[in-house]
């Protein structure tokens, strides 16, 4: 209840959110959109590079082969020419195919001895490249752009005319390249086009699938929207959601369940305080208006004020306790932890009890001691509340034994009495607030039922544990354990073994 | 003894009107401001010899008002009064300044005891016999005597009878005899002390004609001879 408060009155912790916001990451949609399609993007970008440069290398290199072809058969007839044959040279050139040009140069005087028709219109013999040496024949050809704009491949070698009577000449060979060209621009072109309309329907898609895929956490979104303190029933139900929401969801409905426990202990607690807070104040009430119905004398006057004091002191210490119980719940209570000896301890609210336990005829006693690294204070405020318990539970005759225990790594504190005991159905609630085993007998005990919560929240700020065993018409058993291990000192195991128990 | 003038700062009516009554029956001369400003005047203008200053004021909280009585060299004892018991904030009552720190709801006799000690601090130290009619308490040598006879108290039930003592005349609130004997300063239940009370009384009253130890129904106990 006073946790709620605390965080309803706290200012929100929105104040640092500006800072925040201003790196906000991107949106998950923009980010799975780019990651996608520049992926996507690099994807096609390697595979048309690679198909174009398949294409047009294979184009190039059939050229350049038949060009080398050519030149090689072309050779081989000039060398069985006769060298005088100047004219039926010319015939023979011409009459070659126009796909490709041929010229036949003196190699001594570089004059034309023949060219195929038109050639010398595009290809003067000058823009041929030199002949490789020994009379090899180049494996690929040079490229060349009239300035009319045809694209040529250019070959050359040297060549004899009439093997028996050679005459030295000089053999250019061309090839009209325009077509291929054009068809690889016009291929580069398309594959451009291709590229830029595939990045782009893959970024729509990809936009369009990762808001498909986002979807589910807007339908969360408006599920968690519909969660009010007074309404907690929505639950996400894990499976409804793809396998990488389910974690989410499932952690949020624990969350929510969580909650709600919380929610139904603190009305509860609500209603019990109310409850509590009622049979004071009834009782107040009371006793001042009849006080008030008629004229009493001084010492009818007293009694009814010293009542109302004792029931004020009830209510201050029930508000005293209630805020102790709040706050060690916040873990806003500082431990003052030092090492102690229990036993003196323990002596100090035995002997405080102890008046009161002859007058009851219990036996009060302890047995064994043991050092503590706990907050002092804290553990004599429980070790009271169990012997307080205990006396109360106890009828005349019997005993309270508070018994200490070093065990490996812990301390114990057991308070046994051989009191009425407590039912095993109330056995796990008898740490909650206000919880009293029976209702009727405890009205008249003092005690509002906060003791035992107050123990156990105690052992809670020390990390220790509270259990209680009973049986009923023989005694209870609480026992306070508190976890030494990490104070033992760690380098020295000889000090440790040789440190006597209790 | 001349009456001792205390100022109050409380905007809380009833609750000035309780402690003007309260104080004044107990032999004070008690001025009552309502909010910080007039409060802070007035401690500053009147010679008091304390100031029970609440720490929620309208306007200007206790806090401040001890701040600025300080900080104008106004050193008079300043007893606070509040409904927040956060451990810092009495740490920060008492780090500015202020001399105690009672937390609401208190018992008006722990008030009135509060308001005593801070005035006889200073004042001459505690004799080491204390004496009450023919009760003669020797604090030095553990030694508690009834009309000379040795009263064979246990170490427990000598502190007790002696913190009684230092107050004689006093109402000592059960809340304060549990913190002083047993150094108890959290919520026993039951009204303990009540037992272990009977078994002084047997002691030191019951072979004795007059009794000394009075119970103050719903407050505490008292030590004196009436």
């Amino acid at each position: 209840m006073f946790a709620a408060l605390d965080m309803s009155l706290n200012p929100v912790k929105s104040e640092a959110a500006p800072t925040w916001s201003q790196r906000r990451p991107w949106s998950l949609v923009a980010r799975l959109a780019v990651f996608y399609t520049l992926a996507t993007t690099a994807l096609l970008l390697v595979t048309m590079a690679v198909l174009y440069g398949v294409v047009v290398r294979y184009s190039d290199a059939n050229d350049n082969l038949f060009l080398n072809d050519k030149l090689r058969a072309v050779r081989a007839d000039l060398a069985v020419k006769k060298a005088n044959g100047g004219e039926l040279l010319a015939e023979e050139v011409a009459s070659e195919t126009a796909d490709y040009f041929v010229r036949v140069l003196d190699r001594r005087t570089g004059k034309v001895l023949a060219e195929s028709p038109e050639m010398g219109k595009w290809l003067s013999p000058s823009v041929f490249p030199a002949p490789p040496p020994n009379g090899h024949i180049p494996e690929e050809g040079t490229e060349y752009k009239t300035s009319t704009g045809k694209w040529f491949l250019l070959m050359s070698a040297f060549a004899e005319i009439d093997r028996m009577m050679p005459r030295p000449v000089v053999l250019q060979i061309a090839q009209d390249r325009s077509d291929d060209k054009a068809f690889a621009d016009f291929f580069r072109n398309l594959l451009l086009a291709v590229l830029v309309g595939g990045a782009g329907c893959s970024a729509a898609v990809a936009v369009v699938v990762a808001r498909r895929a986002l979807r589910p956490l807007e339908q969360m979104v408006a599920t968690m929207k519909r969660v009010q303190a007074s309404y907690l029933q929505p639950r996400l139900n894990r499976d409804r959601w793809p396998k990488e929401l389910d974690s989410l969801a499932a952690a949020f409905d624990e969350m929510l369940a969580r909650l709600k426990e919380s929610f139904e202990r603190l009305s509860a607690f609500s209603a019990d305080l109310a409850h509590e807070l009622r049979t004071p104040i009834q009782n107040l009430r009371g006793e001042a208006e009849v006080a008030l119905t008629r004229t009493r004398t001084a010492d009818e006057y007293r009694e009814v004020i010293e009542l109302s004091i004792e029931e004020y002191q009830g209510l201050a210490n029930m508000i005293d306790n209630l805020l102790f119980l709040a706050r060690a719940e916040n873990a806003e209570t500082p431990l003052n932890r030092l090492t102690f000896k229990i036993g003196p301890e323990i002596d100090t609210i035995l002997d405080f009890y102890d008046a009161a336990a002859r007058e009851q005829n219990i036996a009060l006693s302890r047995e064994g001691d043991a050092d503590l690294y706990a907050d002092a204070m804290l553990v004599r405020r429980a070790v009271s509340n169990l012997v307080s318990n205990a006396l109360q539970h106890t009828s005349a005759g019997g005993q309270v034994l508070l018994a200490v225990k070093q065990a490996n790594g812990s301390v114990e504190i057991r308070a046994q009495d051989t009191g009425c005991g407590i039912g095993a159905e109330h056995l796990p609630r008898i740490f909650n607030r206000f919880y009293r085993a029976d209702a009727a007998r405890s009205s008249n005990s003092g005690g509002v039922g906060l003791g035992l919560a107050i123990v156990k929240s105690i052992m809670d700020l020390h990390g220790g544990s509270v259990t209680a065993d009973s049986k009923p018409g023989e005694g209870t058993m609480i026992t306070l354990r508190f976890i030494q291990a990490e104070h033992v000192p760690q380098n020295d195991e000889h000090n440790r073994d040789s440190k006597p128990p209790g | 003894m001349v009456s001792m003038r205390l100022l109050i700062i409380e905007d809380e009516k009833k609750t000035a009107a309780h402690l003007k009554k309260g104080l004044s029956e107990n032999g004070f001369t008690v001025d009552v401001a309502h909010d910080g400003s007039e409060g802070s005047q007035l401690a500053s203008a009147g010679a008091y010899a304390l100031i029970v200053l609440d720490v929620m004021l309208p306007q200007q909280d206790g806090w401040s008002i001890l701040g600025q009585l300080r900080g104008a060299g106004v050193m008079t004892p300043v007893l606070f009064l509040t409904a927040r018991d956060r451990v810092e904030d009495r740490v920060k009552g008492l780090e500015m300044g202020a001399d105690d720190y009672l937390v609401k709801p208190y018992a008006f006799s722990e008030l009135l005891a509060r308001v005593r000690t801070i005035l006889r601090r200073g004042s001459t130290a505690q004799p080491e016999v204390l004496r009450i009619a023919d009760l003669e308490i020797d604090t030095r040598r553990h030694k508690a005597t009834r009309a000379g006879r040795n009263l064979h108290l246990t170490r427990r039930e000598f502190v007790l009878l002696s913190c009684l003592a230092r107050s004689a005349g006093e109402v000592v609130s059960r809340t304060r005899i549990v913190e002083e004997v047993w150094d108890i300063n959290f919520d026993t239940g039951t009204n303990i002390v009540e037992a272990t009370m009977r078994r002084l009384r047997a002691k030191v009253d019951d072979p004795f004609e007059m009794p000394l130890i009075h119970n103050v129904r719903g407050i505490g106990y008292v030590l004196e001879s009436r």
